[in-house]
């Protein structure tokens, strides 16, 4: 009874007119024209739409549309099971927060986190204190990831042609590039990714190629350590990863290397420095760093001395610090200011052999950087303070040049389809690899992202991707050590998870992101699969995953160096942004209105001139002005800034985003589109005019000098005391007398817990982690740039920056400044409706709802930390926005002030289990939000009252102060003198 | 002052028909109307920028971190220091038996009745939620909370109120005898119902005339320290915060003269038009303008003085912030107000020393108008300059009045004006029984 249809289109052999008699891959068999049938009848997703559309069918697709059309609100939801708490589960008490560990990446470095999460919904992340490489730091971007999870503007739908469609349209379309493909073995199909640390994604990677052998993935980070990696090949003979040891590292001296600036290494940086910096304030050796740079920095700031320097002369200063430390070749000439610091800096560095280390910036030209590399290994750091291994990325098959290999093929026309995953080379990528031009010969491009961004609009399909935090992936952190990201919540869009379509594309069988996830761990865990994998989540990273420390041999002969060569106009040197780095985080509104360290600017690149270059030129703050250079040009506001080189120009990226939402779209400029290469961030030749517009600047502080105040206050050694003497001529000549105020009241005596704060303003460097960490704990509205510019930001931490000395070669200081928690708090005589109260633990609080916004309060205020509510900023915040709240924080009503409250939540929780278990608070148990975010635990809070906390023994310390002691307010808040210039005599 | 009460003695009794007769003969209508439009467009004003600032929230103002408080709080202090003059024109000259002060006294009353309104108005608007300015009251409520009673603005609130419901009193009061009159004089049956209910029954029986006295006379010496109490309670609301340029013992003697000073200069003006306008020149003389140019010359003395003193205050004490803000006052970002008050104020101010121009209308109304003005920038000087750049260099600001604050300003404008303009069209703007008494009294000592 055999019947040929029985067995279906597979047991049906390809007829003889093929030429082959037997079918000889299931590859061959899924080409044939009743496969393809029975595949359509199946699955009608991946058969090809109907070709003739008559009137009668286009009307009955109509009715059909219409009809089903209510049915679009029916989302398939995963098939899994959800109950609610009909009975309390073991182990979770609804209203208690819960913590996860996880990750989020920056540049495909995974900084490591803990979310802590209620009823499911995260609300705020931490650094994981458990992870090797931070332990427990965060930065700005660390805190403000939690917003990208909540973007409204996220990318909820695929797109074709920019019109929203369906995930079966988008499936559709790459089944069909798929069945083209597997036709020719990949030929022309180019995948794009940013940088890839994750172990999963680089098993997708392989197993695209190995299904697609002539496919080619290529990588595009804007800012990448390719120029380090070559610096590295050229040093040891292979590429390497440098890991800066900086707790080991008494002397540092960074040629424009900016160890504490932004990026995926600033926490784990931050902990290794500020580790030496309190080993030097306890007498423990020395933590001298001594900066090089044209462009002021968070290292620059923390120096001990910086050298305002153009960057192409760092060249010139390895080369005779490396002569002052004996090895051969002749250094160029230098001026008097240079010798000194190359002196200085040899100096240092002979004075603690073993326990140095030079550093030139992963932006210079490799040879320099080898150079560099050399000269720290012949001082003996390799293995004390600096420490190398395997690169942590995955190096794609071109390395450096894999942007360029694959713009140069796209014009060519070899590629046919391209995919680009994560990365927004549209935006980002360098002008002058016309990178949209060359896109535009691509016949199929496929983007899955985030956002529906530049490279999103420049592709025919867009499938949004799932944020880190609600889906399985995997990531290593700088020190390589891996880290397994898991969700913290399920996605509250349509979107589909990073490998979930890699999976699709790699024709892997895993289903999920979380099988593709374990697959990876599974063949690298073995066995203890279970046991590890259960470990590694409950801890956040995968222990002794770390590579190898490798101690390479040296080269033997020094890389020559380029000559210094005369470049005439002005330098350009671009910058990753401190708070929007390469433009990712332009959607990011907490991160938008988070000023700059030095700037102060929010909302928005500005284009930094020196003060001289802008007397010279008549330029002021907010003036347009054209930057023109190799016939690209740019235009954006002036800002004239202290410290900055003469013959350098300063730009940012991140700006001048032209597809970013409401958020981020137009605010400030593009300085890719002046760049030529991926290679280098740094111009010469070019000319800055103005163009005789002003634009308004969102500035948070318009007065950057002390004008002779001693706000913030300097000793010259550790134990100096800050009120009495020691003071460095510098800034704080204002001195008030020591001791407290004349008073007619008997001193209060306070019962314990009684709260207090010290920062120490040695370890602050001005980073602004804790600035977006108060803003994620606190619920603090955004208020967008014509209120900032208007004076009404609402944050409740600012860091102040402060100039001093000669504005060519100025000294920084950061002072963060929350409430005060004055005793003796002006604010509350102000009040006339009791709406701000002192505690009995000494907490200066604000009552929302008794507030009826005199605004007195803040007229007292001598220090300015309350924050008005001058609209609704609230109310109208759409369901994703108000999810991301802290449950634990009131939301301010309109016409209400608000102010730092040492965060009372954390305080009132603390307190709440103390009582449970019948003790006391602990010392170390209530951290607040900027205290827990400070990646150099700069902050210290506790009882004041009890005599063993860390911050009584702080406040005791000599270079304790209190911020405007001449006011007599005696704030709980108050602050360490920083050390200023530990000298040149031996510890 | 025998010469001031005295008008011609044969007007005795005319004076009654005269002042009376105004509201029910009013001299150009016409004037009046344009007038009265003018202040309703204001009016009108007022409320859209009431109902703006209700339904957005002050965040329509220019005010801002560091300068919490702008034109609200200028604005409150300039209205109530204008307030001030009619009542010590009225009391203070009441109790010491100044009769001059009959010429004056209605109008300057509801002068201040009607700023004081004005100057109610403002701190509440300039709340943050001011649907909730009752919270300022000592009042039983279920959260059983007094205000803070360590707050100058607790005593402001008070200060205002009592000064408001006293104003209203004396007013009041002083007035009822001229209401009676104005019953008995009406013609139409809506006029005599309505002049008659405000005369509350006055017959004016010795009975009467008896408790009148003992009642105007009690509340009159309520008012004149009550002056000195808001006065010294708002400069208070500056002195008592520990903001540098504020906190200075100098700035309720200070707020005093300065108060008075303007007030004196509104009553200059209002006397001056209501003259040429109603022909009031036989009862307001020259001799009553050249009184008001030289209490306006010595009070503006008085307030240079506070100047002056205040700076010296600052030299002595010698405080780097304070001296920073002086500093700022004199040449800052806002120098220009500090000087536009000084040259205002006292510049003009010195044609008064010459009595032909003291009594000479025109001009006495423009020294007093530059003074009007003056005051206000002084008033603007004081809170901005002192705290746009506080203590903290880090948070210094700026201060820039919006669309919206203007629109305030010139619709609070018209809420001083419209019942003002009502008042001189329907009351006697001259207390009519107080100057018939005083002519009395000088025909029989005569």
């Amino acid at each position: 009874m055999h019947h040929p249809s029985s067995q279906g289109p597979i047991g049906h052999r390809p007829s003889r007119s093929t030429g082959g008699a037997f079918w000889r891959s299931l590859e061959e068999l899924v080409r044939t024209p009743d496969f393809q049938a029975a595949l359509a009848r199946e699955f009608p997703g991946l058969g090809p739409l109907a070709e003739a559309v008559d009137r009668r069918a286009l009307l009955r697709v109509m009715g059909a549309s219409l009809a089903l059309a209510g049915l679009t609100g029916c989302k398939a939801e995963p098939d899994e099971t959800a109950l609610p708490y009909v009975v309390q589960p073991e182990g979770i008490v609804s209203g208690n927060p819960r913590f996860y560990a996880t990750a989020v990446t920056l540049a495909g470095y995974a900084l490591p986190a803990l979310g802590k999460t209620y009823a499911g919904r995260p609300v705020k992340l931490e650094g994981n204190p458990d992870h090797p490489a931070a332990a427990g730091a965060s930065d700005p971007f660390l805190q403000g990831a939690l917003l990208d999870l909540y973007d409204p503007e996220r990318s909820q739908a695929p797109r074709h042609l920019g019109q929203p469609t369906s995930w079966s349209a988008f499936d559709d379309a790459v089944a069909a590039m798929a069945r083209d493909m597997d036709g020719r073995q990949g030929e022309g199909f180019r995948i794009l990714t940013g940088a890839v640390t994750s172990p999963t994604l680089s098993r997708q990677i392989a197993a695209l190629t190995q299904r697609w052998p002539k496919a080619r993935w290529h990588a595009f980070e804007p800012v990448n350590d390719d120029l380090r990696r070559e610096a590295t090949g050229m040093a040891f003979g292979r590429p390497l990863e440098t890991h800066l040891l900086l707790e080991e590292a008494e002397v540092v001296v960074s040629l424009d290397d900016d160890l504490l600036g932004p990026g995926p290494r600033q926490a784990a940086h931050h902990r290794r420095w500020s580790a030496r910096r309190r080993a030097m304030q306890a007498g423990q050796g020395r933590c001298r760093l001594l900066v090089a740079e044209p462009v002021p920095t968070l290292t620059g700031g923390a120096a001990e001395a910086r050298l305002v320097a153009p960057a192409q002369r760092m060249a010139a200063f390895v080369e005779a610090i490396a002569a002052g430390l004996g090895a051969e070749g002749r250094p160029g000439a230098l001026s008097d200011a240079e010798r000194g610091f190359v002196d200085r800096a040899v100096a240092a560095l002979k004075a603690h052999p073993g326990r140095g280390l030079l550093t030139v910036g992963a932006q210079h030209p490799p040879e320099v950087q080898a150079a560099a590399l050399l000269a720290s290994a012949r001082l003996g750091a390799i293995g004390t303070t600096l420490r190398l291994t395997d690169p942590i990325t995955l190096a794609p098959p071109d390395g450096a040049q894999s942007l360029e290999r694959l713009m140069s093929d796209m014009a060519d026309g070899a590629v046919t389809a391209l995919v680009v995953i994560g990365a927004n080379p549209a935006y980002a990528a360098p002008a002058g690899l016309n990178f949209e031009a060359a896109l535009a010969k691509v016949p199929l491009r496929l983007h899955a992202g985030l956002h529906y961004d530049e490279t999103a609009q420049a592709c025919h399909w867009h499938a949004p991707l799932a944020h880190e935090l609600e889906t399985w992936s995997d990531a290593r952190a700088v020190d390589g050590t891996a880290s397994i990201i898991q969700p913290l919540v399920r996605s509250f869009y349509d979107v589909r998870p990073l490998h979930a379509i890699m999976a699709a594309l790699s024709g892997g069988s895993d289903a999920s992101d979380r099988t593709a996830v374990e697959a990876t761990w599974k063949a690298s865990m073995g066995e203890e699969f279970d046991a590890r994998w259960r470990a590694a989540l409950v801890r956040g990273f995968v222990a002794g995953s770390a590579p190898e420390v490798v101690t390479p041999s040296l080269a033997t002969a020094a890389p020559t160096l380029a000559p210094d060569g005369e470049e005439g106009g002005l330098a350009v040197v671009v910058r990753p942004d401190p708070t929007l780095w390469d433009g990712r985080f332009a959607h990011n509104a907490w991160l938008q209105e988070t000023p700059k360290p030095f700037t102060k600017i929010t909302w928005g690149n500005v284009v930094t001139v020196s003060p001289r270059w802008a007397a010279e030129n008549s330029v002021v703050q907010g003036d347009e002005v054209r930057l023109s250079v190799g016939g690209r040009s740019i235009t954006g506001p002036a800002f004239v800034l202290p410290g900055q080189e003469p013959g350098t120009v300063g730009l940012t990226l991140g700006g001048g985003r032209r597809v970013a939402g409401e958020v981020g779209t137009g605010l400030g400029y593009d300085a890719s589109a002046l760049l030529e290469t991926a290679r280098a961030r740094r111009l010469a030749g070019a000319s800055l005019e103005r163009t005789g517009r002003a634009l308004p600047l969102a500035s948070t502080q318009l007065h950057q000098a002390m004008d002779g105040f001693d706000f913030v206050r300097t000793v010259t050694g550790p134990d100096q005391d800050a009120s009495t003497h020691g003071q460095s001529p510098g800034p704080g000549t204002a001195a008030p007398a020591g001791g407290p105020a004349p008073t007619f009241y008997p001193a209060r005596r306070w019962d314990s817990p009684s709260w207090g704060m010290a920062i120490d303003t040695d370890l602050c460097t001005g980073c602004n982690a804790c600035v977006v960490a108060c803003v994620a704990e606190n619920n603090v509205p955004v208020v967008g740039k014509a209120e900032v510019e208007n004076g009404r930001e609402m944050h409740w931490l600012r860091v102040d920056h402060y100039f001093s000395g000669d504005p060519a070669a100025p000294r920084s200081y950061f002072q963060p400044v929350p409430c005060m928690h004055c005793e003796q708090a002006p604010c509350e005589m102000g009040c006339p409706v009791n709406a701000t109260v002192h505690s009995s633990d000494g907490l200066n609080l604000q009552v929302y709802n008794r507030c009826i916004g005199t605004r007195t309060c803040s007229s007292f205020c001598p220090y300015k930390v309350r924050r008005f509510n001058w609209f609704d900023y609230t109310s109208g915040d759409p369901p994703e926005l108000r999810a991301a709240r802290n449950p634990e924080v009131t939301v301010r009503a309109r016409g209400v002030m608000e102010k730092c409250t040492y965060c009372v939540q954390r305080i009132g929780a603390a307190r709440i289990n103390a009582k449970e278990e019948g003790r006391a608070i602990r010392e170390g148990e209530v951290v607040t939000a900027c205290q827990q975010a400070c990646p150099a635990s700069a902050i210290s809070f506790g009882d004041v009252t009890d005599p063993g906390s860390l911050v009584s023994r702080h406040k005791l310390s000599p270079r304790n102060y209190s911020l405007l002691e001449e006011a007599n307010t005696r704030p709980r808040t108050t602050y360490l003198a920083r050390i200023e210039d530990e000298g040149e005599a031996p510890a | 002052m025998s010469d001031v009460a005295a008008g011609a003695p044969d007007a005795f009794g005319r004076v009654s028909e005269e002042i009376t007769g105004i509201p029910f003969h009013f001299p150009h209508r016409g004037t009046w109307w344009v007038l009265f439009g003018g202040a309703l467009i204001l009016l009108l004003i007022f409320f859209i920028s009431v109902g703006v600032l209700f339904f957005f929230g002050v965040g329509v103002w220019g005010n801002n971190i560091p300068v919490n408080w702008g034109f609200p709080i200028i604005n409150y202090v300039w209205f109530l220091g204008i307030g001030h003059a009619g009542t010590l024109i009225s009391a203070l000259l009441l109790l010491t038996g100044a009769d001059w002060r009959n010429a004056l006294n209605r109008f300057a009353e509801a002068m201040t009745l009607f700023s004081v309104i004005c100057a109610g108005l403002y701190p509440i608007l300039h709340l943050g939620r001011p649907w909730l300015f009752y919270w300022m009251a000592p009042y039983p409520n279920t959260m059983a909370l007094w205000p803070q009673f360590k707050s100058p603005l607790s005593w402001d609130f008070f200060a205002v109120v009592v000064y408001l419901i006293v104003s209203v009193l004396f007013w009041y009061i002083g007035a009822l005898p001229d209401f009676a009159t104005m019953r008995d004089r009406a013609r139409s049956r809506f006029a005599q119902v309505a002049y008659g209910l405000l005369a509350l029954g006055w017959r004016g029986s010795a009975r009467h005339w008896a408790r009148w006295r003992q009642a105007y006379r009690l509340v009159a010496a309520l008012a004149v320290p009550l002056v000195f109490a808001v006065t010294a309670s708002y400069a208070l609301l500056f002195a008592a915060g520990l903001v540098p340029g504020w906190a200075s013992t100098v700035y309720p003697p200070y707020f005093f003269a300065g108060a008075v000073f303007s007030g004196f200069a509104v009553v200059a003006m209002i006397a001056t038009v209501l003259r040429h306008g109603l022909g009031l020149g036989h009862i307001i003389t020259a001799r009553h303008l050249d009184l008001i140019g030289v209490f306006l010359l010595a009070t503006g003395f008085m307030t240079a003085y506070g100047y002056v003193a205040e700076a010296f205050d600052v030299l002595y004490a010698g405080k780097p912030q304070e001296l920073a803000t002086l500093m700022d006052r004199l040449t800052g970002a806002y120098a220009a107000t500090y000087w536009g008050a000084v040259a205002l104020n006292f510049l003009p101010l010195q044609l008064l020393w010459v009595r032909r121009i003291r009594a000479h209308p025109v001009a006495l109304f423009l020294v007093a108008l530059a003074v009007t003005f003056g005051m206000w920038l002084e008033r603007y000087m004081l809170v901005v300059t002192a705290l746009y750049r506080d203590w903290l260099v880090s948070s210094w600001g700026a201060y820039h009045a919006t669309f919206w604050d203007w629109a305030l300003f010139a619709g609070m404008l018209g809420v001083f004006l419209v019942p003002f303009l009502l008042f001189v069209r329907f009351l006697p703007v001259v207390s009519v029984f107080e100057v018939n008494a005083a002519w009395a009294r000088e025909a029989r000592h005569g």
